[in-house]
């Protein structure tokens, strides 16, 4: 999976996971994951999304460091699943 | 199918936990963290071959709980319960209390419960459900003289307990501890009966309780009617406060 489809199931997937009280097509693919100009999530919601992700797309995140990059947005995200597949 | 873990397997209390489990939930399937010691355990498993089964298990080491898990997932694809019930006591006043007391039961207490609830955190997350029960003490409260290092350790396990369960709730796991007070183990057994006699005076039902009504309380904590108590300690004392 990739493109649009790829991005739209990794909004569905942060939605239903983390229970958002956001649609996922109200998420931008850039808008950020954290901090409060963004969807404002916190560290638990990080470590659930950690999870998430490689429940439905396999991907593993090695470490903080590099979780701080992948999960910036919807985007970012996307590309690591694109990279990794 | 419900797939639980307990250490501590071998003594009294993670026999009668697992017993409880198997007679009262045809679903379950227990795993009972045994080291060298394992006599007790082999019976029980015996007596359930299907349903329960013995798993090397150092808690204070952190490989051992990857591998551990790492099995019970093999066989069951599914870790719903994890009871952390390991622990040991070196009883003597600070003053002259050996270094290696102090840690060793910090290590066997609060280190284990900490490399156990880390080791199943993500495959509970996975699931969207677990249930992790810790075994602390009446002493993490209310602790005799001689206990600093236990009633250091289980006042930790309590703590760690409570911030744990803030961490994981929305994933849908719950993590509860529970403080035994007397009850009736071998640990109860080395008491001299003139201690144990004025041990009962001050419980004010006036008897020990017995590892079944442990086993109850954490049986309850580890079902779906537990579902929204998280971050308690629940004492089983016979009154004692």
């Amino acid at each position: 999976m990739q493109g649009d489809e790829l991005r739209q199931q990794i909004k569905e997937v942060m939605v239903e996971e983390l229970m958002l009280d956001y649609k996922a097509v109200e998420i931008g693919n850039k808008t950020a994951i954290f901090g409060a100009h963004g969807l404002g999530l916190d560290s638990v919601d990080a470590l659930q999304l950690v999870v998430a992700l490689e429940k439905h797309f396999g991907l593993k995140i090695g470490d903080s460091s590099a979780a701080k990059g992948v999960l910036e947005n919807v985007e970012t995200i996307a590309a690591e699943i694109e990279k990794s597949a | 199918m419900r797939s639980i873990l307990i250490t501590g397997g071998n003594g009294g209390l993670g026999l009668a936990i697992g017993r409880y489990f198997l007679d009262h939930d045809p679903a379950a399937r227990i795993w009972l963290g045994v080291r060298a010691n394992r006599s007790h355990a082999t019976i029980l498993a015996a007596a359930h071959p299907e349903r329960c089964h013995l798993l090397d298990l150092e808690a204070t080491d952190p490989a051992a709980w990857q591998s551990a898990v790492a099995r019970i997932l093999g066989a069951d694809e599914r870790l719903d319960v994890l009871v952390n019930n390991a622990g040991m006591h070196r009883d003597c006043l600070l003053a002259a209390m050996p270094t290696d007391a102090w840690h060793q039961v910090i290590s066997a207490n609060l280190d284990a419960t900490f490399h156990g609830c880390r080791a199943v955190i993500a495959p509970m997350m996975r699931q969207r459900f677990g249930r992790i029960v810790n075994i602390a003490s009446l002493s993490a409260i209310m602790p005799p003289l001689g206990q600093t290092n236990y009633a250091a350790a289980k006042a930790g396990v309590v703590a760690l307990s409570r911030t744990l369960a803030k961490e994981v709730a929305r994933s849908g796991i719950t993590v509860n501890s529970v403080l035994p007070g007397y009850i009736e183990t071998d640990a109860l057994g080395e008491m001299d009966e003139e201690t144990r006699k004025q041990a009962r005076k001050g419980i004010p039902m006036r008897r020990f309780g017995n590892p079944a009504e442990v086993a109850a309380a954490v049986y309850f904590l580890a079902s779906t009617d537990a579902a929204y108590i998280t971050g308690a300690a629940l004492k089983i004392d016979g009154g004692i406060f």
